[in-house]
């Protein structure tokens, strides 16, 4: 999305308007029109066509690299480069595997929360939604035997061991589906705030995934289900011509950001969901099933939480009723330093997967330099902040420009 | 039976509410997997003696906490056990219940008066102190059996607010310091992974992308010892040559040993904790006399004895 995604909202506000009854005007109010530029003269000038804002985030993302780079130099090590003799590589390719894939998953919950901002919504229940999901994914994923003795943490009975991979999968779809499909159901049709609705959400979700076994983590996946997440789907698909083995969450990370990129860009999906997001009652007006198109939103963001918990469970083989707190604020934190606006209808899967790449250099590089945590911490909090703080700064600046 | 008319009787005397109403719970954390089993053995305690119990869920905050006591108090219950939250922020709950003359018994983490609780009340839990020392001390000798003379190790520990989290490290380089060590330790880094396996995980692979070469890992608790193996076994490590430690002994952390990876573990008895508590509980409710620091001992795991404990979290 180029220069403000405003655009889109703007040519569904158009379209009315290019009914023939339009023509009823003067040629020469059209022209007036034409020439002057606010209200009523909308016109495209390729003087005023300013940077993407995703450039910005790029911008900041390779500064943050320079500097840790620089620190590690001053240390005697490198943040990107390999130092170690023993491998012929450039780049220290474990670093970079990990940085995808320490922000994959919070990644794949952030690509519909994205949508969700977009609409001018807002999802506080997907960390929890992980939650539930994660119990009864897990459940359902069990195996019969562990080292010969009878699955210690086993929470059904034996029908329910070692089934085929593509039931607790679809199980675990259902699952973050269904919550989506309430979150969207009530935010679209009692028209409470969404933060309400998903706020209740999350409170709910959190309690059942404490609920379904006491509190106990459900532990001892099959084989197979493992390999979700530490398996080589990569090469999987490209019958061996390419290969990440281990690095499923970040493939699919990757593989969902282009799609919902794509959609987002192109499609008529992406379209309504930035004129609701522009203008909701200008968008009703213009024929868009505004309320249809809120609870499909919702539910995409129900199913990418479901997505994330079925690879969290499977990369830690094990799910936890605490598993996914704070997901929610890291993956609505990414959203943000991406420049996805929270008044909605501004903001992009770029700009999403760029404010997840800036968490993880911050992270490895952090841990690269050998600081603690607490400064993460800090420092990540400030980044939110002045991601927006310079957003709004340079709106201004357009605005007065 | 017997016993719930007469603390019955014995309560509805001594507090003008008119009914009495159990024993209150208050835990610190729901979701916390060694709490739930320790939740679990004093639930399990309160069913065989047919108590009635009330849990709850301070969920990591301390008013919350103080609330929950509070209510307790008001709805006159025969005693209360806390597992606390904060525990430097106890000596408000210890106050509120001490006014109000119900008996308060403090569970698994130390408080912060522990040397100056009244007489109506306890605190039952392991000595943290003796937590990760047997652990390491274990590690050291089985690095000095491998041959070794000096090892470099990262320090994997829990949440940094935790109390647990602090003294687990300390006893690492207490040992250290006391001479008890076999081998020279030179610790690559600290740093802590909240006692979750994902972070544990991820931190891992940041420091193996470091290079440096490593002869173990000592973690604060078993799922982030998990956590660690995952990445070092993502990496192409030989399990045979580190030697990685964790405490708890959970289900997942003794399947682990079982399949050779996780070297050694200790068991803090979480169900003996619980109803140690809820003994203890019971018994200054009757207005008995109880030992005001029940301590449970910890108790180390290895392939060797791990057949003893598969059965006991």
């Amino acid at each position: 999305m180029r220069g403000g995604s405003s655009r889109p909202a703007f040519v569904w506000l158009q379209r009315p308007c290019a009914q023939p009854g339009r023509k009823a005007h003067s040629d020469k109010e059209m022209a007036v029109a034409e020439a002057t530029h606010g209200l009523g003269g909308l016109k495209y000038d390729p003087s005023k066509r300013t940077r993407a804002p995703e450039w910005n985030v790029f911008g900041a993302l390779v500064l943050i690299v320079v500097v840790f780079e620089v620190l590690n130099r001053l240390q005697g090590g490198s943040f990107l480069f390999n130092m170690r003799d023993n491998l012929d590589t450039i780049f220290n390719q474990q670093r970079l595997d990990i940085m995808i894939l320490q922000v994959a998953i919070i990644g794949i919950i952030a690509l519909g929360v994205t949508q969700v901002i977009i609409i001018g919504g807002i999802d506080l229940s997907s960390g929890s939604v992980v939650g539930v999901t994660a119990m009864v994914v897990m459940s359902f994923a069990q195996t019969a035997m562990v080292n010969g003795n009878p699955n210690p943490k086993a929470i059904f009975g034996d029908w329910a061991m070692d089934l085929p991979v593509f039931i607790p999968i679809v199980v675990g779809l259902a699952c973050g589906l269904l919550a989506g499909l309430i979150n969207g159901l009530l935010i679209a049709y009692t028209k409470i705030p969404p933060f309400i609705a998903t706020l209740g959400m999350m409170v709910s979700a959190r309690g059942a995934a404490r609920w379904w076994s006491n509190g106990q983590p459900v532990s001892f996946p099959t084989e197979t289900y493992g390999t979700l997440a530490n398996g080589d789907i990569l090469g999987g698909m490209t019958f061996g011509l390419l290969s990440w083995p281990g690095q499923n969450p970040a493939v699919v990370f990757v593989g969902l950001a282009v799609l919902f990129h794509v959609i987002m860009t192109y499609t008529l999906y992406g379209k309504r969901s930035y004129a609701i997001g522009s203008n909701e009652a200008a968008a009703r007006m213009s024929g868009i099933d505004v309320d249809r198109h809120k609870v499909l939103v919702y539910s995409i963001a129900g199913l990418m939480a479901a997505v994330a918990a079925i690879l969290l469970t499977s990369k830690n083989l094990t799910a936890q009723s605490g598993m996914g707190v704070m997901y929610e604020l890291d993956a609505i934190a990414m959203a943000v330093i991406g420049g996805v606006s929270l008044a909605g209808g501004r903001g992009s899967i770029i700009g999403t997967v760029l404010g997840a790449a800036i968490f993880s250099v911050i992270i490895s590089g952090f841990t690269s330099v050998k600081l603690d945590a607490y400064y993460q911490e800090m420092v990540k909090g400030a980044i939110i902040v002045g991601a927006v703080v310079l957003d709004q700064w340079r709106q201004r600046q357009r605005v007065r420009g | 039976m017997k016993k719930t008319l007469f603390t019955a009787g014995l309560v509805s005397l001594m507090s003008t509410a008119a009914m009495a109403e159990g024993i209150g719970v208050s835990m610190a954390k729901f979701d916390d997997n060694f709490l739930t089993v320790l939740r679990n053995g004093i639930q399990a305690q309160a069913d065989a003696a047919g108590l009635s119990v009330q849990i709850e869920d301070a969920q990591d905050d301390v008013a919350k906490q103080l609330d929950q006591i509070n209510n307790f108090i008001a709805s006159g219950v025969d005693a209360i056990i806390v597992n606390p939250v904060d525990t430097s922020a106890t000596q408000a709950m210890t106050d509120a219940a001490a006014a109000a003359g119900v008996p308060l018994v403090y569970v698994n983490r130390q408080p912060i008066n522990v040397d100056t609780l009244p007489d109506n009340q306890a605190f039952v839990a392991s000595n943290e102190s003796e937590s990760s020392t047997q652990g390491v001390i274990e590690q050291c000798t089985q690095w000095a059996a491998a041959g070794k003379t000096e090892v470099s190790v990262y320090v994997l520990q829990g949440q940094l607010s935790n109390q647990a989290a602090v003294q687990r490290t300390q006893n690492i380089y207490d040992v250290i310091d006391a001479g008890k060590c076999a081998v020279k330790i030179n610790v690559i880094d600290q740093q802590t992974a909240n006692w979750s396996r994902d972070e544990a995980q991820n931190l891992m692979t940041n420091w193996l992308s470091t290079g440096a070469a490593l002869d173990g890992v000592i973690a604060n608790n078993d799922e982030m010892a998990l956590g660690a193996l995952q990445a070092l076994k993502a990496a192409g490590i030989d399990m045979g040559s580190v030697i990685v430690s964790g405490v708890d002994a959970t289900q997942d952390a003794l399947a682990s040993m079982q399949a050779g990876e996780l070297d050694i573990t200790v068991f803090q008895n979480a169900a003996a904790q619980g109803g140690g508590a809820l003994d203890a509980a019971v018994k200054l409710a009757a207005g008995e006399a109880v030992e005001q620091k029940v301590y449970v001992p910890f108790e180390l795991v290895t392939p060797a004895n791990i057949a003893d404990y598969l059965a006991k979290n």
